[in-house]
């Protein structure tokens, strides 16, 4: 008896050893320097934090993070639609290595891609005397960090659709045929449906890595005060030069944004579950 | 006419799924396809409904050549063996949805829609699901509502894969006796793919019994059960004993075996006494199990070792007496079908219904 007692004790003991390494654990490595971010950011005053954002750099960053977001994400998100459907509902030889290609924007260093549109668009690169002759700019322009942006943001609606329009299969695709549904009205009345919450989990995913990448954009963009400066870009300048409460300022954009994304992101998951729960 | 396949064959990879099926099919039939799985019954049905491409030959649905056409120009009514319900549909979207899809020009309006969708949901008797979502109904009230909703566009040809083959015992039997009455009802050719015979048996009006791809008999239900063309269809059709080598021995009449014979006999035909009458075999009991109305035995044959098994009504076991594991009957085998086991689509070598053959 005694020991039973003892043994629960130290079984109940474990659990809150476990749930107390978990969370100090997130609080130092997560929720400190998340409030660091916000404390630093207003340390001298709000009226000093919202001036930062009053700066004409500081709003051109704002509007190129945001247009390159508005550009890549859409792309993403239909072909993301296009290459899942492929690789969900069709066999073809060469699937897997499809499945490969997809996932090399995570396991390659977004430093990595950034060169690699360097190499391929700079002056120095392979289409570079080609692009010149037509008095194009790619990199260190803006498309250049909208063509970065798209292939570090590749794989996130893809990789959310596969799993989800694999589990559905094509029954319904082939009962809307043969209702007489045409392509356009099996996706948009039956597919798209069916897909809509793992697709917006995707895009909501695309959209927080396409505002917040650094690497690949740092790469391409060339650092032009005002015109190819996106907000983590301009995050680093602004510290670089020691103005630490406007890049602190300008960090806590990035930071709300990551969190209304959890916020969005945990919805659509609830939505999820209750759609699929749900039948 | 209903539907006609000529030569048809269909491979996947070099599986030959369907080889070289010639069938017709009357208007207003009521025809079971029948076979284990990977017979190519469900293949075939899919070929029919545009689902798939045949490789070669042609299909003619009531004299037309559909062969080429895709699935939506064949308008057929496809029933799936899991529903195919679309989930984010309530009831009444899903039955609209033959008829929302048209192109503007034969659409009717909402009001002829509305009208429709109730007319179906009247004729599978759920008026009161038309607000619900799939999930919220039984698999039973699924499949009928995903026949209503084959049933909207109306279809000329029906055409149903293993339509209850994911329902419980119960429903499966009541949905067989509701179906057959929608049948009758609307008079549309049905095709329907099953693997249980008792199925195909109970419901249809044409049997196609099909193995490997092609068919191996078609016919009437009393027809197919009770003049099987060949082993096959002979031991797919009810409960059969197989019996070969020495067991055939004395029941082979004239002809000299040549070791492949086969033969069968329905546990049913098996007759059972107390003691030796003429060309009865002795046989141990080792099992008896009452199933309703029918009591089933296990023997073990004293001579030759294999086991069988036989059947009886109630009433001829009551005559019988109470049988026991351990007793000793005496089997009648005379009622033995034997084919040529080297090729399974042959007649019956010999019937032995009239044959008195001494044991031994």
């Amino acid at each position: 008896m005694n020991e039973l007692v003892l043994e629960v004790k130290f079984v109940s003991m474990k659990k809150w050893l476990l749930i107390g390494v978990a969370l100090g654990f997130l609080g130092l490595f997560i929720v400190i320097p998340l409030l660091a971010v916000f404390s630093e950011a207003l340390k001298k005053g709000i009226q000093l934090y919202f001036a930062a954002f009053n700066d004409a750099d500081a709003l051109s960053a704002i509007k190129l993070t945001l247009v390159t977001a508005a550009i890549s994400v859409p792309i993403n998100t239909v072909f993301g639609i296009v290459a899942a459907w492929a690789i969900a509902k069709f066999d073809f030889r060469g699937k897997n290595i499809l499945i490969t290609l997809i996932d090399i924007p995570f396991a390659v260093s977004p430093v990595i891609a950034g060169l690699v549109f360097v190499l391929l668009f700079g002056s120095q690169g392979l289409f570079g005397s080609f692009l010149a002759a037509l008095d194009l700019k790619i990199v260190f322009a803006v498309p250049g960090i909208v063509l970065a942006t798209i292939f570090v943001t590749f794989p996130f609606v893809v990789r959310e659709l596969i799993p989800m329009m694999q589990e559905q299969g094509t029954e319904e695709e082939q009962a809307a045929m043969t209702l007489g549904a045409n392509g356009w009205q099996m996706f948009f009345r039956v597919t798209l449906p069916n897909i809509k919450w793992g697709l917006l989990y995707g895009v909501i995913l695309c959209i927080a890595r396409a505002m917040g990448e650094f690497g690949a954009v740092s790469v391409v963009s060339g650092h032009i005060r005002g015109l190819t400066n996106t907000i983590p870009l301009h995050v680093e300048i602004l510290y670089n030069e020691y103005n630490f409460q406007a890049a602190f300022a300008m960090a806590s954009l990035l930071t709300m944004l990551a969190l209304v994304t959890l916020g969005l992101k945990s919805l659509v998951e609830w939505k999820t579950k209750k759609y699929v729960n749900g039948g | 006419m209903g539907i006609s396949l000529k030569e048809v064959t269909k491979e996947f990879g070099t599986f030959r799924a369907v080889d070289n099926i010639t069938l017709d099919i009357p208007t207003g039939d009521f025809t079971a396809l029948l076979g284990p799985s990977g017979s190519g019954k469900t293949t075939l049905l899919r070929l029919i409904a545009g689902l798939e491409k045949i490789d070669a030959g042609t299909i003619l649905l009531n004299g037309s050549d559909f062969s080429a056409k895709t699935v939506r120009e064949r308008k057929v009514g496809f029933v799936f063996q899991h529903y195919a319900l679309f989930k984010h549909m309530n009831i009444f979207d899903n039955i609209a949805f033959g008829l929302k899809v048209r192109p503007r020009k034969q659409r009717p309006s909402k009001k002829e829609i509305t009208e429709k969708v109730m007319e179906l949901l009247k004729l599978v008797q759920l008026e009161h699901t038309a607000s619900r979502y799939p999930s919220q109904l039984s698999g039973g009230q699924r499949q009928r509502i995903a026949l209503a909703r084959a049933l909207a566009i109306e279809p000329e040809v029906l055409l149903l894969d293993e339509p209850f083959g994911a329902l419980d015992a119960k429903v499966r039997q009541e949905l067989r006796h509701w179906l057959r009455e929608i049948h009758q009802k609307l008079n549309i050719t049905t095709l329907f793919v099953t693997h249980d015979q008792e199925e195909a048996l109970e419901m249809a009006d044409t049997i196609v019994v099909m193995n490997h791809g092609r068919v191996e008999q078609i016919g009437p239900p009393e027809e197919v059960y009770q003049n099987p063309a060949n082993a096959f269809v002979y031991s797919f059709l009810g409960r059969v004993n197989e019996l070969r080598g020495a067991a055939l021995r004395g029941y082979l009449g004239n002809t000299i075996p040549n070791g492949d014979e086969v033969g069968y006999i329905r546990p049913h035909e098996i007759g059972l006494n107390r003691t030796l009458k003429g060309s009865s075999v002795p046989a141990e009991v080792s099992h008896v199990t009452k199933v309703g109305s029918t009591v089933r035995i296990d023997l073990k044959r004293l001579d030759l070792g294999h086991i069988f098994e036989a059947e009886m009504s109630t009433e001829k076991y009551r005559e019988l007496g109470p049988v026991q594991k351990g007793d000793i009957l005496y089997a009648d085998l005379n009622h033995i079908v034997i084919f040529n086991g080297k090729n399974n689509t042959t007649q019956p070598v010999l019937e032995n219904k009239t044959l008195r053959a001494a044991y031994l």
